[in-house]
């Protein structure tokens, strides 16, 4: 082997050390003689043991000792063999007295050796059985009482785990929420003052022990059939709400269209809400609950106050749990405060579900007093010390930046959480009317196809959708894309040459366009379907002055000649009549003169145009069968 | 923000408010209307012997940045600004053993203030510790915020409604400093030189 590794193999260190010098050398003690090892061994062999047995059979036999032989041993302390001798001649001694005592007996005149009577125990069996029943008696009730102790003990431990400790739920409580002690009881806080709200009302509760309240709870659940309950973790606690926070709370928004709807809708309650409370809650979801309906109450506050004081075109109406605001005419943005308790839950039936309740702007207005009190603790940094809180970044940057009065006048500008939800709103009722708009106009029309992408990012309060008109299979041709933003109160498109039209929220508007838009399409698809076939556009207007006037926007209009010249193709299109194709031959194939017309030549001047029958064509769409007419057209000459 | 140009209007034989009266109907002939008041005040203190090397600064407050206070550092070599919140005020009360003011030294500078399309026209009568000094005729041009770009303009403009005794040529300080970003503290600079001027001009007003 290449790696094979030497192993020095070294006897272990027999020989005592003697004494280590001071070099480190050791002194070995010289390794014992056979003769001294042998003796060193004999010295530890104890002869005692042996013949103690046969001495003390002798004296049992026979008292007489003779110590005849009992030779002096004088020098037994110094001779290393001394005890082994002595030992010997004990037991030479012993023999021989034993045969002496022998020989003796075997004359029998003497000395007779008589068989000792041994005396037999009567053994009964039933007492014996007896005792042993006794003894198991006892081993049984010994483990018995074992056995109960342990089965005591483990159902002391199964009991409390389904009655937590009180310390340790008020532990828990106490990671959660805030709890003081006032004299003997423990008062908890579940507002939101700490986190910036200002509301007025305090949210305290109280925390008590519920260990009398199981007790006379638990014989009444006990009557169930089948044996016991199943035994439910109780909480050792109780907390006491005040009772204006009890129940369930949330806040309800509506956009309704009509003034009549709001009346029915006034007293129905929504089953969307959280399960209703129920006393046996455990203590952490009532909490929550109760500071839900803090919330909800701040939050209805706050708008209810906002929409007093703010001063509307349409004054919005605060009656009694709810507020009204005007959205868009005839648009109404209602928002309810509806707070079931646990008393009256039995009495209300299970409401008709509506879907006009608007999660979405729930949910904003929720992040919107949120972030009202998150600016209430949050001061923007960085702020000196001795200045100020309060003031926003801006503001406490105006003086050092120089910031003339209009620019202060733009930051003492705040909006109020009802002008920013209503402003939601407004743009919710925007988007949905706008995505209906295109939504109709895509499935009424079908020549130019309408797509419209909507932009999958945008902010509660604007969006946009970009709009391509084109034609099936002539997409390449002409596209005609148009980018519409969606704001709060007003669209704003932005067409395909740049210009920019500003809508009111009337949906009407943005219909019209995007028909205006549909003909104009259709004109420029037919330019540019005509550039291909060689064909040559003498001249296009967007916005036809002659012709029978139109009830929105203008017709447009385009003629086309052929490559020879000879063919002529005017297209007018109409937002309410749709288009219209005629066809001039110049000059005409036969000729007929007349007496205006009396010769041929005047034929070139071009002829009189003869309407197409598009219905009557072969052809998928418009420009289809403008491809059609014109190949043929062209074909012919 | 935009470019102001400052410029001071003789008052040849005429009180401080006839001038005033007769630079209010040129303006609003030219169709200003008139958006409030202004305000522009200048506070002087000096450091005492004790820190050794005499300072002055200037503290300066300009209706047009209510939350702003102006102060020029003067420290004989250099001028050093300073635009600060409105908390400078009370620094300088707290400094009042370094930096003593002197009171008889207070100038302001108001009047009516005018807003003609663009232009911003302020038409300020000047007193010094309330003696009446003289007039200075504010012009703040808007959309720009380059001198060199729009002093043709304001120049014109001035021409138009002070006559001959409009500016020809840019004020001192601004004049190598015609290509630079136009900011606040620009006017304060010039309002500062106009003060030092009147405060050293023996006044025109009735003298205690």
């Amino acid at each position: 082997m290449s790696y094979s590794v030497n192993i020095s193999v070294e006897a272990p260190i027999e020989n005592q050390i003697q004494e280590i010098t001071y070099d480190g050398t050791e002194i070995y003690q010289p390794p014992l003689t056979l003769s001294e090892s042998l003796a060193k061994y004999a010295q530890k062999i104890d002869f005692s043991k042996t013949s103690e047995l046969e001495i003390k059979k002798e004296e049992t036999n026979e008292d007489a000792k003779s110590d005849t032989d009992s030779k002096d041993a004088f020098q037994s302390s110094l001779w290393p063999w001394d005890s082994v001798r002595n030992k010997l001649r004990n037991a030479l001694t012993e023999v021989c007295v034993l045969a002496d005592v022998l020989a003796i007996a075997k004359d029998k005149r003497y000395l007779v050796l008589d068989p000792v009577q041994q005396e037999s125990l009567d053994t009964k069996p039933m007492v014996q059985i007896y005792a042993r029943k006794k003894a198991l008696a006892g081993a049984a009730s010994v483990l018995l009482a074992g056995a109960e102790k342990m089965k005591n003990s483990q159902n002391e431990a199964a009991r409390s785990r389904t009655t937590l400790d009180f310390h340790i739920e008020l532990l828990r409580l106490r990671q959660n929420w805030r709890l003081k002690k006032v004299s003997n009881t423990i008062i908890g806080d579940l507002s939101y003052r700490t986190t910036g709200s200002k509301y007025l009302q305090t949210g305290t509760f109280e925390v008590t022990k519920a260990e009398d309240e199981e007790k006379t709870n638990s014989p009444p659940s006990s009557p169930l059939p089948g044996g016991p309950a199943p035994v439910k973790p109780t909480s050792a606690l109780r907390v006491s709400i005040p009772s204006e926070l009890q129940g369930v709370a949330y806040i309800e928004v509506l956009c309704q269209k009509d003034q009549e709807d709001l009346c029915t809708a006034n007293l129905t309650l929504l089953g969307s809400g959280p399960p209703p409370s129920n006393p046996d809650m455990h203590w952490q979801q009532k909490l929550e609950a109760a500071q839900n309906v803090l919330f909800c109450k701040e939050l209805f506050n706050q708008l209810a106050k906002e929409a007093v004081q703010l001063q509307a075109p349409v004054p919005h109406m605060v009656v009694g749990n709810q507020i009204m605001a005007t959205v868009l005419p005839g648009i109404q943005l209602i928002i309810g405060l509806r707070h079931s308790t646990s008393s009256d839950k039995k009495q209300q039936n299970p409401p008709p579900s509506k879907s006009d309740h608007d999660h979405v702007l729930e949910h904003s207005l929720h992040q919107l007093l949120r972030e009202v009190h998150h600016k209430n603790t949050h001061h923007p940094f960085p702020h000196p010390a001795t200045g100020p809180l309060g003031p926003s970044k801006k503001r406490m940057l105006a003086g050092p930046m120089a910031a003339d009065r209009y620019e202060l006048l733009e930051m003492t500008k705040t909006q109020t959480l009802l002008e920013q939800i209503v402003q939601q709103a407004q743009h919710f009722i925007m988007r949905m009317r706008t995505e209906y708009v295109l939504d109709t106009i895509a499935k009424e029309v079908k020549d130019p196809l309408i797509t419209s992408h909507w932009n999958t990012l945008n902010s509660p309060t604007q969006s946009c959708v970009k709009i391509h008109i084109s034609t099936h299979g002539y997409d390449a041709v002409c596209r005609t894309p148009l980018i519409i933003h969606v704001g709060q109160k007003n669209l704003k498109c932005i067409c395909r040459d740049g210009k920019v039209m500003n809508m009111s929220y009337e949906p009407q508007e943005l219909r019209d366009l995007i028909f205006c838009h549909i003909n104009q399409h259709q004109i420029l698809a037919v330019q540019a379907l005509a550039k291909t076939m060689g064909w040559q556009a003498l001249g296009n207007s967007n916005h036809l002055g002659t012709g029978t006037v139109e009830p929105l926007g203008n017709a447009s209009s385009c003629l086309l000649s052929s490559p020879t010249g000879d063919r002529i193709i005017a297209v007018r299109c109409e937002p309410s009549t749709g288009t219209q194709v005629s066809v001039a031959h110049s000059p005409r194939t036969d000729f007929f003169p007349s007496r205006l017309v009396t010769e041929r030549k005047w034929e070139h001047l071009g002829g009189q145009f003869r309407d197409v029958r598009l219905d009557k064509m072969e052809g998928r769409n418009f420009l289809h069968k403008m491809e059609l007419l014109m190949a043929s057209l062209t074909s012919s000459s | 923000m935009g470019v102001t140009i400052l410029s001071q209007f003789p008052i040849d034989n005429k009180t401080g408010p006839q001038t005033i009266e007769l630079l209010s109907k040129r303006i609003l002939a030219l169709g200003a209307t008139q958006q409030g008041q202004f305000l522009v005040d200048c506070e002087t203190y000096t450091s005492v012997q004790q820190l050794g090397h005499p300072r002055t600064v200037h503290v300066l407050h300009n209706s047009e940045q209510p939350a702003t206070v102006f102060s020029l550092l003067e420290t004989g070599t250099k001028t050093i600004p300073l635009a600060t919140d409105g908390l400078f005020d009370l620094l300088m009360m707290k400094m009042s053993h370094f930096y003593t003011s002197k009171k008889q030294t207070k100038a302001e500078s108001k009047g009516p203030r005018y807003e003609i399309g663009d232009f911003c026209v302020k038409l300020g009568s000047v007193t010094v510790s309330s003696n009446f000094k003289g007039i200075l005729v504010e012009v703040e041009y808007r959309p720009c915020v380059v001198p060199a770009l729009c002093w043709d303009l304001i120049k014109e403009f001035l021409q138009g409604f002070l006559g001959l005794s409009a500016p020809a040529n840019p004020p001192n300080y601004l004049q190598n400093r015609m290509q630079e970003v136009y900011s606040p503290i620009d006017t304060i600079h010039q309002y500062l030189d106009h003060f030092t001027i009147f405060r050293k001009s023996p006044g025109v007003g009735l003298r205690p």
